[in-house]
């Protein structure tokens, strides 16, 4: 891409590998759920969320891959562990708890969606207009997640425990979420993202407010230490990550 | 030497493959160019997980092959301008009513925080296309394609099916 100084290349691509790379997971664990989520809408719901955050996953790749001019599916499938920059909340299994899922589900989607919010302010047109577009879809994603939260915090004693129970459980992958991408500031300092303030403040502002009206509390700490976001990532995320080359390992230039 | 005239009454006889509805009233065609030998054919997904882009790009492909001279035809997808309900024709609203799908108003586009949608969504305001009642709840915001959500009508107990304003 000519209008990008050479100099801010790396740092984007590397922000923008954050986005593609939680979403191709997410979508990828979400996607356990198709044909045994406890109803029928769930069932759909989650095979969509899933096909949408894979299709999300797939346009950031593509325009990744107008940045570097590396093939899509080779940015998606064939890099090693340490160069994925997902935070691991993605990769971290419910054991089909759905409880679970949800918590994962409405942790990660409202930070998803805020930071998609934040890239729609790019400067770089390209960037901007793709992050509007999925701004628009995964808005109906919070919706719905957010109505499950509220849904299991009123429902009965023994739902609200189990929501409080996963809330619980993945507080300490969620604050991950907000590891700062290396390169972060000098995209700030080159005037492509604009530095809108802590985006960690901003999603538990916004996840406090929904837990709170369903009687929940989100003990979630701001982010201390390295993690997906820098290449570090644990035995969970190898697991999925091994899933999800299978195909690609085998045969590169296996289709549909 | 084609016409524009020419691929756009080919492109009009290609059916979403989802819904009971033409590509071209459903807005999905954003531009089209053309020479002597070669179409090139810019095209809109209404949601971006959309299954049936493929099966449009093949139908395009096919259908306009066809003409006379033409040896190249050529299917891009893109999302800038953003495809939106606004785009869908008066026709298309109406043949996608007579099979129960409802679609938002024109003009009262989504607004760049997306809270539109979810306004919509809770509020029992959609009409029913069967009976035209208000009386109406949602069932689920994903339905049996990308661009839909279910709902119920509580006057005629009918379900029904909307196009999600994006």
């Amino acid at each position: 891409m000519s209008d990008l100084p050479e100099q801010l290349r790396l740092p984007l691509v590397n922000v923008l590998l954050c986005v593609a790379d939680d979403k191709l997971f997410l979508g990828h664990r979400n996607s356990d759920w198709t044909g045994i989520a406890p109803i029928l809408e769930a069932d759909i719901a989650f095979s969509s969320l899933a096909q949408d955050d894979i299709a999300h996953a797939s346009a950031f790749f593509e325009l990744i891959s107008s940045i570097t001019g590396q093939n899509p599916d080779q940015i998606a499938f064939g890099r090693t562990e340490n160069e994925y920059r997902c935070a691991d909340i993605v990769t971290k299994s419910d054991q089909f708890n759905w409880a679970a899922a949800i918590a994962r589900q409405f942790y990660c989607n409202i930070y998803d969606f805020l930071r998609l919010q934040r890239l729609s302010n790019a400067t770089w047109a390209p960037l901007a207009n793709l992050a509007k577009r999925i701004s628009a879809e995964q808005v109906i994603h919070v919706d719905h997640v957010s109505s499950w939260v509220d849904h299991l915090g009123k429902g009965n004693a023994d739902s609200k425990l189990r929501m409080q129970k996963a809330l619980d459980d993945y507080a300490p992958y969620a604050s991950m979420l907000s590891e700062a991408p290396d390169g972060i500031n000098v995209l700030f300092d080159g005037g492509i993202l604009i530095n809108e303030g802590c985006l960690f403040t901003a999603w538990k502002e916004y996840v406090n407010q929904i837990a709170e009206s369903a009687s929940l509390t989100i003990n979630v700490e701001p982010c201390s230490g390295i993690g997906g976001r820098n290449g570090k990532h644990d035995e969970d995320f190898t697991r999925s990550l091994a899933e999800l080359q299978e195909v690609f390992s085998t045969d590169p230039t296996a289709a549909w | 030497m084609v016409s524009n005239e020419d691929i756009f009454k080919i492109l009009g006889t290609i059916p979403d493959p989802e819904m009971p509805i033409s590509i071209t009233d459903l807005g999905l065609i954003e531009d089209v160019f053309y020479d002597d030998t070669t179409i090139r054919v810019t095209v809109l997904p209404t949601f971006i997980g959309c299954f049936a882009l493929p099966t449009i790009a093949k139908e395009i492909e096919q259908k306009l092959s066809a003409l006379e001279g033409i040896t190249s035809v050529e299917v891009n997808f893109i999302h800038d301008p953003p495809w939106s309900t606004d785009r869908i024709t008066n026709e298309g609203r109406a043949s996608l009513a007579q099979h129960g799908i409802s679609v938002p108003d024109s003009g009262a586009i989504c607004c760049q925080e997306g809270e539109t949608e979810v306004v919509e969504l809770r509020t029992s305001a959609i009409p029913c296309p069967w009976c035209q009642s208000r009386e109406t709840t949602i069932t689920s915001p994903f339905g049996p394609t990308r661009c839909k959500s279910i709902h119920f009508c509580n006057a005629c107990r009918q379900p029904f099916e909307r196009m999600k304003r994006v």
